[in-house]
């Protein structure tokens, strides 16, 4: 398929849309460039362990204050994740031993692999320009 | 809300009952097949269903493989050092 050149300000637009489409929801930057079974893949597996993480440890193993190295990890898998933890630190929300350091681990590693899936989707848009510009941008840039 | 919401978020907010014994390492095969499949499906240039599972598995074992002859070096370490 045959894709539109693009001036550098849209290339950027452009970027900057499926990192943001990616962080938002994991896989939808793929989605965006047309690799559908990837992000199916990635948005399924990604899911199903971020949700077995708040499964397993409850949904206070999201917490901004008192493990925010993990927080951070966290939220790497969706900004969805602040408003979570927003809620969760108003406290109930019992954590605790080898259940909540499951938890961590889980969303933790899922919020970092759809960092990788945010790095790699960018690399891959940014490489289609190359492709369809057949390198001649890549020195003006 | 319905029952069966009300069910399925409080399932979210307590943790589960998982011991500190040595069977609770086995959470550790959902992470590294999760592991396996997210870094194949952004590592590969083509998805296709036969070498992406073979890729899979091949990761996933190597993985298992590397903890497991990190945990027999730790033993072995210990028990060198204890006894």
């Amino acid at each position: 398929m045959a894709r539109p050149r693009l001036s550098k300000n849209n290339h950027t637009l452009i970027l900057l849309i499926v990192g943001l489409l990616s962080w938002l929801i994991p896989g939808a930057g793929f989605f965006f460039l047309n690799e559908k079974k990837r992000a199916i893949i990635i948005f399924v597996t990604l899911l199903l362990i971020f949700g077995a993480g708040l499964y397993i440890g409850s949904i206070g193993v999201i917490d901004p204050y008192g493990s925010w190295p993990w927080y951070i990890a966290q939220v790497m898998f969706s900004p969805l994740v602040m408003i979570l933890g927003h809620y969760v630190s108003a406290g109930g929300f019992p954590v605790y031993g080898k259940p909540a350091e499951i938890g961590q681990i889980y969303t933790g590693i899922a919020g970092l692999l759809n960092l990788l899936c945010i790095i790699k989707s960018v690399y891959l848009a940014h490489l289609y320009r190359i492709e369809t510009d057949g390198g001649q941008n890549v020195a003006d840039d | 809300m319905s029952p069966m919401i009300d069910y399925v978020i409080a399932t979210f907010t307590s943790p589960e009952n998982i011991g500190t014994n040595p069977q609770s390492l086995l959470w550790l095969l959902p992470l590294a097949a999760a592991i396996s499949i997210g870094y194949k499906a952004t590592k590969l240039s083509e998805i296709k269903a036969g070498s992406f599972f073979k890729d899979v598995v091949g990761l996933f074992g190597s993985i298992v493989v590397f903890m497991a002859i990190t945990a027999l070096v730790l033993y072995a370490i210990t028990w060198f050092a204890t006894k």
